[in-house]
């Protein structure tokens, strides 16, 4: 298929000037950016519309989750801190994840936190005195998974009790950091890109205008309007 | 086929210049929600608030749930002067009250309600923007679905917020159509085709076997 000039990379030539340079490879780090990421971006607008439509029925998740308890000795635990101690009875119990903390531990009660991670919850409640544990399992099925896929920060704006301290919930919330960051560059390298072709500007401000007003109502013009 | 490469082309380029702003406000509140940035401002003190007496409340609104409960209240808001999305509705019988936060983006209020008195105690709090990224980022989200789109503009917003992640899906597909047509491009954008899908899936299955 023979493509228009423009359409055609240019070739791994030596670049007259750092400008031409310049527009290579913004355009290379547009498409670069765009395979690379490709993966994630599909996972986030997928999870992203089944978040906005928990009705669709089916993506359904939690009436077919399966729950199982079991009771286990520990020893210990040793540790001094709280989440360390946590982390000890989770060696022991096999379990590996995300550790949430209740508000607030029962003075009179057992040792208690939840470990999390996508497609599985675990409550534990560690009676130290006794040196007996019950484990409540939830599993949820793979719609389940990439449902806290997309939401998997191990932090909440309006949580101050529980802190990210599990290193693969660090890497996920790394990735959705370049997931973003690769995004906005994306964007701004398509905008060079399509400044560029002069046939197309005054189409693309029209697009682009209607964009950033429709998405500016939203963000700061209804504070004013209502 | 030329003619479908060209169609293609604009679509990809026109369509991504119009989601472009909505791209852009959902990557950045990213940052804010992966690193709990709200939270750590910390809490705008509110407006002081007013108080409103001889309220008509709508009969039995004490005991209505759900969406009927915030379509009953909803002309009592308006009377108030009181607009946006209804989060949701605390009642506390024994003080005969019912507590409403309402948000646009950017804003806050939170209407008291005495059913028993008729009055009403009306506080705003303006939010910084990023907490209307979030906001908007958030909603409407899985969370209270039989009360969620009760203002026209969320209802809104739920068919911009979808439009983005289709046209985001379209966007990606046009653009692996025209990128194929990139000779010079191809092994490279392959090598990174599958560096991606490899970080992807095996980071995907580290967190969740």
């Amino acid at each position: 298929m023979p493509l228009p000039v423009s359409e055609v990379s240019p070739p791994d030539t030596p670049r007259r000037n750092p400008v031409d340079a310049f527009f290579v490879w913004n355009r290379r780090l547009h498409y670069y950016l765009g395979l690379s990421l490709l993966f994630f971006c599909w996972l986030f607008a997928l999870t992203g519309l089944l978040l906005n439509h928990p009705k669709w029925e089916f993506a359904q998740f939690w009436p077919t989750r399966v729950q199982t308890r079991a009771e286990q000795e520990f020893r210990g635990p040793e540790g001094t801190t709280d989440l360390a101690r946590a982390r000890d009875l989770m060696r022991q119990f096999g379990l590996a994840g995300e550790v949430q903390w209740p508000n607030a531990q029962a003075a009179a009660g057992p040792f208690s936190f939840q470990v999390t991670r996508p497609g599985r919850a675990v409550e534990v409640k560690a009676d130290l005195a006794t040196r007996r544990a019950t484990l409540q399992q939830t599993d949820v099925n793979v719609w389940g998974v990439v449902h806290v896929l997309h939401t998997f920060t191990g932090v909440r704006t309006t949580d101050a009790v529980n802190e990210r301290d599990w290193f693969l919930t660090t890497i996920w919330a790394l990735s959705m950091d370049a997931v973003a960051a690769g995004l906005v560059m994306m964007v701004c390298s398509s905008y060079v890109m399509w400044y560029r072709l002069r046939t197309k500007r005054r189409g693309g401000i029209v697009a682009l205008l209607a964009g950033l007003a429709t998405c500016g109502v939203f963000v700061v013009g209804l504070r004013w309007l209502m | 086929m030329r003619r479908f490469y060209l169609l293609t082309r604009d679509l990809h380029l026109y369509l991504g210049l119009f989601v472009s702003p909505f791209i852009l406000l959902f990557a950045i509140s990213v940052f804010f929600l992966v690193h709990g940035l709200p939270g750590a401002a910390g809490p705008v003190p509110p407006d002081a608030p007013r108080t409103v007496t001889g309220v008509h409340m709508p009969p039995g609104v004490a005991t209505l749930q759900g969406r009927a409960r915030v379509d009953a209240l909803r002309p009592v808001l308006d009377t108030l002067g009181v607009e946006g999305e209804v989060d949701f509705i605390r009642h506390v019988a024994r003080q005969h009250r019912l507590v409403i936060p309402v948000r646009v983006p950017g804003r806050e209020t939170t209407v008291t309600l005495d059913y028993e008195e008729g009055t009403a105690v009306v506080s705003s709090r303006a939010q910084p923007v990023s907490d209307a990224l979030v906001y908007l980022h958030k909603t409407p989200g899985p969370h209270n679905v039989d009360v969620r789109g009760n203002a026209v503009f969320m209802r809104v917003w739920r068919a911009l917020a979808d439009a983005t992640a289709y046209l985001l899906m379209f966007i990606t597909v046009s653009g692996i159509y025209l990128w194929t047509s990139l000779r010079a491009e191809r092994r490279i954008g392959i090598a990174l085709l599958v560096a991606g899908a490899c970080s992807f899936f095996g980071l995907a299955y580290a967190v969740a076997r």
